[in-house]
């Protein structure tokens, strides 16, 4: 009877320590998470409902903030240029990405190396160099315009221009096509061959095997790139901001929200503003993910 | 049981050094006992920080015991950098300024009253005009680097090229310069236009002077008309119609690039563009080119609405640990000869008049060309220039999008006056 009970207290004993040593290498991440990302989280939910300039303390306004977003016409302009960018950028990103992913698929050789070099762009595009890059590639005497004076087409400023910059800023994301393309390549690789053979024994074209094989096998795949892609495209900032010289022009063509989120908050010091601003983001992608999953249903197949 | 101790022992020594690591990573600066550190922020191209580098040397030569790091950019991202540093209470020690933005940081109590440390800063010698730029609600708040007027800058040799004569800006107007604008733009080989763009918020202070009104008002509520406006840019939409000035697009991708070579005037492709005295400098190095400077159109007519100003302003951090070191060294950079002979006209032609008798033998060509034409219009300028009041620093960014707006013909001169005045006040009514 001692002799059980001494053992359980060794043993419990045993995992409390275990676990003091385990909150013991974790502390430093716990302590990370905590001050450097919950703590402020909450901080701007408090920050939401006051005026704050930063340099006094801030003070309670209540909904002030989220009734000021009805009447912000500028927040009107920066709303429809991100859902422009989202909505076409996002499919144009994953159509690429599936596409290549099905051509790496047919065994290629090499295949490793094609892997990397698609997926480069991926660790880049987000960087500030490649944004300067894009400034150039896009500016009125950059080689898009080079290359189009080549065949005596006269180009404009790509950068530059309200009807083009976003467009801009849209090629830039598709180019990112890596992440996904890896991604759909290990979904590719899943699907068993047998499906094929069975269907090519029945007749089955290779458009037809597409659509009625690869394209259902991997829905969730592609539920999945979409939910991430998308979540992405609402958060990007460096690119517009560089492209656009931290302005969101030329005429807020290209203010995405974010941008216009760092303007209030550190260009007119309205930190509780963009405070609000920031969870309204958060709603729209958390309510935009919430109708993606809804109608997945319909049309993601998850086997078996 | 010996060897799970020393585990356990061991794992502890592990996760305080992780810690002690990272709490070691947070507090490297202070310390008693070595030299004060000093941090030093100001805007500008590449000869300007090497420059101002030979200043901070020759300082801490006299002052070994004080350190200063400098550090620059360019006039865009100086800002957005300040303002995010400032945000998170590390702003610099000692912090260039210009335009409405001291007293929009002076208002925020963002900046050092300098009342406080007047036994080492000492204003008496500095020209009173170019001081109350940096005096707010009767507290000092900065002070002036040196002086500056917002003028045409115009390059000779684009002129000749095209065969059209330099105007005589006592007595030109509006439609001589778009006329003469016009003409260059004509004769010049492609790529060559007659002026750069000229909207900007100086260029509508200076427009809107000549009648009377400027971009605000003394108790900081907007002074420029709708009609005022309108016809500016009913003027802008027609010199680009006319080719005297880029096609919008070009005009918008300048904007994003401000540095002085970067400039259609810098890069010799331009007549005349609006700028900032103290730019004649840099401009003519880039260019290669002999520019002048010249009087703006239309000063003749009405009112004059050129004015001499702070081209830049020193001001101290509110949050400094160090007020005194920096008051010190704000005291070099404007009072000390050794300092102005480094500077030269670089930053204006320098405010405090001892330092400028001092200067003058020292200037080159370029830098006297400054002085001289200071010199020739002080008597001609009109009043000191109203001070955007807090928020007003936004005028420039609502400008610059209204003027996309406009060339790329999105929006008539008349509606987006309408929305200047609209977006300005609502700017400055917070």
């Amino acid at each position: 009877m001692s002799d059980r009970t001494g053992s359980r207290t060794i043993r419990s004993g045993l995992r409390r320590r275990e676990s003091r040593v385990a909150y013991g290498f974790l502390a430093p991440w716990i302590v990370g998470m905590v001050v450097f990302t919950i703590g402020p989280i909450l901080a701007s939910l408090y920050l939401s409902f006051t005026d704050y300039t930063l340099l006094s303390p801030p003070e309670w306004r209540g909904l002030e903030n989220y009734q000021r977003m009805l009447a912000d016409s500028r927040l009107h302009k920066s709303l429809l240029v991100t859902f422009q960018y989202v909505f076409v950028s996002v499919p144009v990103q994953l159509a690429l990405a599936l596409g290549l992913a099905m051509l790496l698929n047919r065994g290629v050789r090499g295949l490793p190396i094609y892997r990397s070099v698609y997926y480069l762009p991926s660790l880049l595009a987000g960087s500030v160099s490649i944004a300067i890059l894009w400034r150039q590639i896009f500016g009125s005497e950059g080689l898009v315009n080079q290359l189009l004076a080549k065949v005596g087409v006269e180009g404009v400023s790509w950068v530059s221009h309200p009807d083009f910059a976003l467009g801009t800023l849209v090629v830039l994301n598709a180019w990112t096509f890596g992440a996904p393309m890896v991604i759909f390549l290990a979904g590719l690789r899943q699907i068993p061959s047998m499906y094929y053979e069975a269907a090519s024994v029945d007749g089955a074209g290779a458009v037809s095997q597409f659509f009625r094989i690869t394209i259902p096998l991997l829905t969730p795949i592609i539920f999945f790139n979409l939910i991430l892609q998308m979540i992405g495209a609402f958060q990007s900032f460096t690119q517009a901001f560089v492209v656009s010289g931290g302005s969101g022009g030329p005429a807020d063509s290209t203010l995405l929200y974010t941008l216009y989120l760092y303007e209030r908050g550190f260009g007119s010091f309205e930190m509780g503003y963009a405070s609000a601003l920031a969870w309204t983001l958060l709603v729209i992608i958390a309510v935009l993910t919430g109708v993606n999953f809804l109608f997945a249903k319909r049309w993601v197949f998850y086997g078996d | 049981m010996r060897v799970r101790s020393i585990r356990t022992r061991l794992t502890t020594v592990a996760v305080s050094a992780t810690l002690l690591l990272s709490v070691a990573a947070c507090g490297d600066s202070g310390g008693d006992g070595g030299p004060v550190e000093l941090r030093f922020s100001w805007w500008g191209n590449n000869d300007r920080a090497q420059a101002t580098q030979k200043v901070i040397d020759a300082f801490q030569a006299q002052h070994p015991d004080i350190k200063v790091s400098g550090s620059s950019a360019d006039f865009n991202a100086y800002f957005d950098k300040l303002a995010t540093e400032v945000a998170a209470g590390d702003a610099p020690d000692v912090i260039t300024l210009g335009g409405a933005y001291p007293r929009e940081y002076g208002d925020r109590g963002a900046l050092l009253d300098l009342a406080r440390v007047r036994n080492e800063l000492k204003t008496d010698k500095i020209d009173a005009a170019a001081l109350g730029n940096g005096n707010f609600e009767n507290k000092q708040y900065g002070v002036p680097t040196g002086v500056n007027t917002f003028a045409l800058v115009v390059n000779p040799a684009v002129f000749a090229k095209a065969g059209v004569p330099l105007p005589d800006d006592s007595t030109w107007t509006w439609d001589d310069f778009a006329r003469i604008a016009r003409d260059i733009s004509a004769k010049s080989p492609k790529g060559t236009y007659g002026v750069a763009d000229p909207s900007s918020a100086d260029m509508f202070d200076l427009y809107s002077r000549q009648r009377g009104e400027g971009l605000y008002t003394p108790d900081g509520k907007v002074a420029i008309s709708r009609n005022t406006i309108t016809e500016w840019w009913t003027m802008t939409v027609g010199l680009r119609n006319s080719g005297a000035t880029p096609p919008a697009s070009v005009t918008t991708e300048l904007e994003g690039q401000p540095a002085p070579e970067q400039t259609l005037m810098g890069r010799g492709l331009a007549g005349m563009q609006f700028d900032w005295s103290n730019q004649l400098g840099a401009l003519r190095k880039a260019s290669g080119q002999p520019l002048e400077l010249l009087r703006a159109p239309g000063e003749s007519g009405q009112k004059p609405g050129m004015w001499l100003q702070a081209s830049q302003i020193y001001t101290i951090n509110a949050r400094t640990e160090h007020p005194k070191e920096a008051a010190t060294f704000v005291d070099f950079l404007v009072n000390s000869p050794e300092a102005g002979k480094i500077i030269l006209t670089d930053r204006g032609i320098p405010a405090n008049s001892e330092v400028l008798t001092s200067v003058v033998p020292a200037l080159n060509p370029d830098q006297s060309a400054q002085a001289t034409f200071i010199e020739k219009v002080t008597p001609q300028v009109g009043p000191p220039l109203v001070i955007g009041p807090t928020g007003s620093t936004d005028t420039r960014l609502i400008l610059q999008r209204l003027n996309a707006e406009v060339l790329f013909d999105r929006k008539s001169p008349a509606d987006a006056a309408d929305e200047f005045v609209k977006q300005v006040e609502a700017a400055i009514g917070k």
